[in-house]
């Protein structure tokens, strides 16, 4: 998990690195370490996006908002499971929750968007120090089957109990959503400069909700708070005996992490003037899950590559030819081998490729390309040979299996 | 005592809604003691139980009878109907033999590599699998709900004492429940292998040193909790439809019940599947039908609350 802050005697010896070897890698890893260039690399990203996905990938301008939308929801949910090891399948509360408070606050109270987005939020927070302080009595599997618990009594209570209010089976349709600040068209075009990139507010309205959510993010988990949550996810009974208050922290982490899912639940509602009643059901909570595990748990940008990933094989593979029909098979399938081979996802694939080719070309300076080609050849040769051993013993694990 | 008329409707009315809580609650019962044996032996969670089951309804519609498929990859293909007709006993019978060889190969090839590994990579593994297993047979058979029809010689109703006419297939599946929950019952109780898998549930590293291999019995442990799975998607199958999505929808009352009942706990798993099953029809049968669903969750909510070990769950195993 490299994308971790480093620790002071690491940057310093990062630093010490860069200034003997002086390589771009180096020096690139030491700019990436900052805060603010964390800032700027999510604005670039976040500017050129659209365009990239617009114009290369099939995309179009509201898939790529709803990527947006979705990637501060496994930003947020990347918190409680990446970085203090908390397995929430009740998600969809605080989503879904969230978007149904923005939609009925948007009806009854006040159409500006702002408001709405803070009223769902609140919501979602308030929710979440309930459910928190309800299932985070019981760790692991327990933890994982009361957040489920919670999330479908929540469904089934919008579902008919609560119709009155959320209009039931037929999701929320009433949503009224005013101008930003009086008068900005919220689903209307921009102005010159900026449409070159965009070509609708929306967008740009949820991009910087997703840049304050990256930053937010960010401090928090290079704060000394987001150390306490990585120290109770390596091991929990240690963080206790250090005298921290770990049910307190945990706790704080659901409801941090339930924040993220509040703002984008919100986003959800502004951007679609709907409010479908899945987006309480079960399996929104398994999407986040899924999203954020393909795109790498504990990393700060892997959440987003996964919410990416995931609605782009949803959108847009599903509507290829042969492929099509096939793309909730496909996405299955990539999750498990994301789940046993890559446990940190493509975002700790790639980092780990890069560290792999950093250390190449290293040992290859050092040592000459004669002996670094002979120890690739070796470890070729050492790989295939794992996989054949695996392969050959088969037939003992069908028959005995080992006792450990 | 003085036998009123309406004595007996009240009475009537109180069996009728026990019986039909034991119908409802069973399929849950089936589902959690494969669930909870798996999770008590092996420690291993298991998502995809609700997969089993829905691999034991399909396999059950193709073994009955013959299946008209009118969506889905296999159309696109060709073959208009599935199915070999060869009747409900033997889906009875044949279901639970493959779906033992599922779990069988589930337990080698997929549990095996995560025992070592974190509760939470157990379940986004088994949750991808269900999902894979899920979809396979939306894209092959279509996502349309097939009927299943209930077996010729168990349907229409039957003339109980003091309750009435109950649907004898209803009566059916609660008498299929009971004898299989007993048969695992003994055999976990009263045989040598129940024994020692008991023994390795309390100390698996002492039942080693004596001496005893685990892996075997560990093995038989999965393959039966996924047989169970597999009967309760035949058994289950006539009451509802059978679509790509009744395996999620039944895996989330299972889960409650093993641990309302208390993980690893067979009778555990019995109780709080009648009392799920109970509550949700009770609320129905008066007339709050809207909040059946609301109910079974608030309960098993309290119930964790109060009691986080389960109802007979034993103190030693809350973590």
């Amino acid at each position: 998990m490299s994308d971790e802050p480093r620790d002071a005697t690491a940057t310093a010896a990062t630093d010490a690195d860069a200034e003997v070897t002086g390589g771009l890698g180096d020096r690139w890893a030491s700019f990436r370490d900052r805060e603010i260039s964390t800032v700027l690399l999510t604005v670039v990203g976040v500017a050129v996006f659209p365009f990239l996905f617009n114009n290369f990938l099939d995309g179009y301008t509201q898939l790529a908002t709803l990527v947006l939308i979705y990637g501060i929801f496994a930003v947020g949910f990347d918190i409680l499971l990446g970085y203090t090891g908390l397995l929430s399948f009740g998600h969809a509360v605080f989503f879904g929750g969230a978007a149904y408070a923005a939609g009925i606050f948007s009806a009854s109270v006040s159409s500006s968007p702002l408001l709405v987005l803070l009223a769902g939020t609140v919501f979602a927070v308030l929710m979440a120090w309930i459910v928190g302080f309800l299932s985070l009595r019981r760790g692991g599997i327990y933890f994982a089957i009361l957040t489920l618990t919670f999330g479908q009594m929540s469904f089934y209570l919008a579902a008919s109990p609560l119709a009155f209010l959320t209009n039931g089976e037929n999701g929320f349709t009433s949503v009224d959503i005013g101008h930003l600040l009086g008068v900005i068209d919220i689903h209307g075009g921009v102005p010159f400069p900026l449409s070159m990139l965009v070509d609708n507010m929306l967008y740009v309205f949820v991009a910087v909700m997703t840049v304050l959510s990256v930053a937010m993010a960010n401090r928090i988990l290079h704060s000394p708070y987001g150390t306490v949550f990585r120290a109770i996810r390596e091991n929990e009974r240690r963080a206790e005996f250090v005298g921290l208050d770990v049910w307190r922290y945990k706790l704080m982490a659901f409801i941090i992490s339930a924040a993220f899912a509040g703002i984008a639940g919100s986003l959800f509602t502004i951007e679609g003037n709907y409010v479908p009643l899945e987006s309480l059901y079960w399996t929104e909570s398994g999407r986040i899950v899924i999203m954020t595990v393909l795109g790498g748990v504990g990393s700060l940008f892997g959440p987003l590559f996964g919410a990416g990933l995931y609605l782009y094989i949803e959108n847009i593979v599903s509507g290829f030819p042969t492929l099509g029909p096939f793309w909730h098979l496909i996405l299955g399938i990539v999750f498990v081998v994301a789940v046993v081979v890559f446990p940190n996802g493509i975002w700790g694939g790639i980092e780990y490729s890069q560290d792999r080719i950093m250390a190449a070309i290293r040992f290859t300076r050092e040592n000459g390309i004669k002996a670094a080609l002979r120890y690739a050849v070796d470890l070729i040769v050492r790989k295939v040979k794992a996989v054949f051993q695996r392969i050959s013993s088969i037939p003992t694990r069908l028959l005995g299996g080992e006792d450990k | 005592m003085r036998w009123g008329g309406s004595g007996v409707t009240l009475l009537a009315d109180i069996l009728t809604i026990l019986l039909n809580g034991l119908q409802q609650g069973a399929i849950y019962v089936l589902l959690a003691v494969g669930l909870s044996i798996i999770l008590g032996t092996l420690k291993f969670v298991n998502f995809a139980h609700g997969a089993l089951y829905l691999i034991g309804a399909y396999l059950g519609l193709f073994i009955t009878g013959s299946v008209p498929l009118n969506d889905g990859q296999l159309v696109e293909w060709g073959i208009q109907s599935y199915g070999i007709g060869l009747g409900f006993i033997a889906a009875l019978v044949i279901v639970p033999i493959v779906v033992f060889v599922i779990g069988l190969l589930m337990e080698r090839f997929i549990a095996q590599a995560f025992y070592d590994r974190p509760d939470t990579d157990q379940i986004l593994v088994t949750f991808g699998l269900a999902i894979i297993v899920q979809e396979l047979l939306r894209a092959m058979l279509g996502g349309n709900s097939q009927p299943f029809p209930q077996p010729s010689w168990a349907s229409g109703p039957i003339a109980l004492p003091v309750v009435g006419n109950f649907p004898r297939w209803r009566l059916g599946v609660i008498v299929i429940t009971a004898v299989l929950v007993l048969a695992v019952y003994a055999l976990v109780e009263y045989t040598d292998f129940g024994l020692i898998v008991q023994a390795g549930t309390l100390d698996d590293e002492m039942v080693r040193l004596l001496g005893i291999r685990l892996s075997r019995p560990y093995l038989v442990v999965f393959g039966i909790g996924a047989a169970l799975a597999g009967v309760a998607g035949v058994v289950g199958g006539p009451l509802a439809n059978v679509n790509p999505n009744i395996g999620t929808e039944q895996l989330v009352p299972a889960f409650l019940t093993v641990v309302i009942g208390g993980v690893g706990k067979i009778e555990g798993a019995v109780v709080a599947g009648l009392m799920l099953g109970t509550l949700q029809v009770l609320l129905i049968q008066t007339g709050y039908a809207a909040w059946s669903q609301v109910g079974i969750y608030a309960l098993a909510a309290i119930i964790l609350l109060v009691r986080p070990q389960g109802l007979l769950g034993s103190e030693v195993d809350v973590s």
